[in-house]
């Protein structure tokens, strides 16, 4: 993905203002900010959600608003909301998500997913049963459905247990070695040097910080991300 | 460099849409319920208010029943998008690369089967209530018009209801819009219903209240695939 000089306006409120980013195939990059930093609001640019007010943004290749359906073909989005129906099944979930987005083979690959995640014991209860970290689990089971090629990840880590963090934080790791973009949306600042090998710090809608991770430990991302807000 | 993707069918996209509407209202048997409810006791205070079963109500039993249909239409369509709005379930199908007019098109069938399983409960009602010359032969007819009704009322519903989701006072904004549009269905359901109930079939006045509602539902389809892009991406 490609943004050259992209902002939006909530009302009167630039929420983004002259975002410069670019992520290439294979590459992580963490978000990380304080609250009302403009993470979010740049994420659903991207996830095609919400339209640009400036600039250019380009994803998959496809020039947005224009290519933006063709571009949804490609991205995957977790949300802080698992964005599944209560009164549904996580199966009957991951099957409508299967026929909007086209996927082959469906009964299958829902079926791999859902042990993948460890929710095939309880893929015939409603969603609305489920905890809120097995919830998040059929969110990320969601999101890597379609196989795409963008993962765009809003605090993917709220609401997990251990057992749900060490599930997500392996399917970022074989995500990556299969050669998938992620861009990471997280407060939590110390997990950014094993998930991204970018971090880019925003502040008042504005990228004040972009720069590699390699070689940082949890420790002096935490103290380069306070420096970077102070 | 445009990445190749393999672009999903529109017609696998409904399938799943309204599949989902489907098995939502079968798990919780709200809208389909309320409307059904809605509509017996509307045509019961209706019956009180207008008289006692000895009255003959046979001539105005075209419009108690449309003006009943058309509130419970409100109703019905209010309710279109609940599950997507309180469940926060949107974003995944914005996010999903399926056509709006999909979107639309899924509502709107789910809507004309809501409709058509009240009109179920509705038209005998009527008759039991209202009518005392012959009725039952006319049942055909009434049930061919409320189809066409149904497909202008989920076609303009799906399109008013959706520019109400994204607006705060939704539930004020959504009759507002929608009861104007609905007067012409009121009007033309009333008068073809009238043209065969109570007496000898005027069938050229039915076939014209018909080809009426046929190009109402013309014109909002037009309306609908013009609009939907920039109801839901704008």
């Amino acid at each position: 993905m490609s943004a050259c000089g992209v902002g939006h306006i909530y009302g009167e409120r630039a929420a983004v203002a002259d975002v410069h980013l670019d992520v290439v195939a294979g590459e992580r990059v963490a978000i990380a900010g304080p609250n009302g930093a403009g993470k979010s609001t740049l994420l659903r640019m991207v996830a095609t959600l919400l339209r640009t007010g400036t600039g250019t943004l380009t994803v998959l290749g496809e020039e947005l608003p224009g290519g933006a359906r063709r571009a949804r073909c490609g991205i995957g989005y977790l949300a802080h909301d698992p964005l599944a129906y209560l009164d549904l099944s996580p199966r009957q979930n991951l099957q409508l998500y299967a026929d909007l987005f086209g996927v082959q083979d469906a009964d299958r690959r829902i079926d791999d997913l859902l042990e993948r995640v460890d929710l095939i014991a309880r893929a015939d209860d409603p969603v609305r049963v489920l905890s809120r970290g097995m919830a998040q689990r059929l969110a990320l089971a969601r999101m890597l459905l379609h196989e795409p090629r963008l993962l765009l990840l809003d605090e993917p880590h709220a609401s997990l247990d251990a057992a749900g963090t060490a599930l997500l934080d392996a399917e970022l790791a074989t995500m990556h070695a299969d050669g998938r973009a992620a861009v990471i949306v997280t407060h939590e600042v110390e997990r950014i040097a094993s998930v991204a090998d970018r971090l880019v710090v925003m502040r008042r809608g504005r990228i004040v910080v972009d720069e590699p991770v390699a070689g940082r430990g949890p420790a002096q991302v935490r103290a380069r991300y306070e420096e970077c807000i102070a | 460099m445009s990445m190749a993707v393999n672009r999903p069918r529109w017609t696998r996209q409904l399938a799943g849409l309204i599949r989902k509407d489907l098995r939502l209202e079968l798990r919780t048997k709200e809208t389909v319920m309320a409307m059904v409810l809605f509509s017996i006791v509307t045509l019961t205070i209706m019956q009180f208010g207008f008289g006692t079963r000895d009255d003959d109500l046979t001539r105005f039993t075209g419009g108690l029943m449309w003006v009943t249909l058309a509130f419970t239409a409100v109703l019905g369509v209010g309710r279109s998008y609940v599950a997507e709005r309180e469940q926060r379930v949107l974003d995944g199908i914005l996010a999903s690369p399926v056509p709006r007019v999909v979107l639309l098109a899924a509502k709107a069938i789910a809507i004309v089967i809501y409709m058509a399983i009240t009109e179920l409960v509705v038209i005998p009602v009527v008759g039991i209530f209202f009518v005392k010359g012959p009725y039952w032969d006319s049942i055909g007819w009434i049930a061919l018009v409320a189809l066409i009704a149904n497909v202008c009322i989920a076609l303009s519903g799906t399109l008013f209801s959706g520019l109400a989701l994204f607006t705060r006072a939704r539930d004020l904004i959504l009759p507002v819009l929608f009861l104007p549009a609905l007067v012409p269905v009121v009007i033309a359901g009333a008068g073809a219903t009238h043209a065969v109930v109570g007496g000898p079939h005027d069938m050229s006045e039915y076939r014209g209240y018909c080809l009426f509602l046929v190009g109402y539902a013309i014109l909002f389809l037009l309306v609908c695939i013009a609009t939907y892009d920039a109801v839901f991406d704008d």
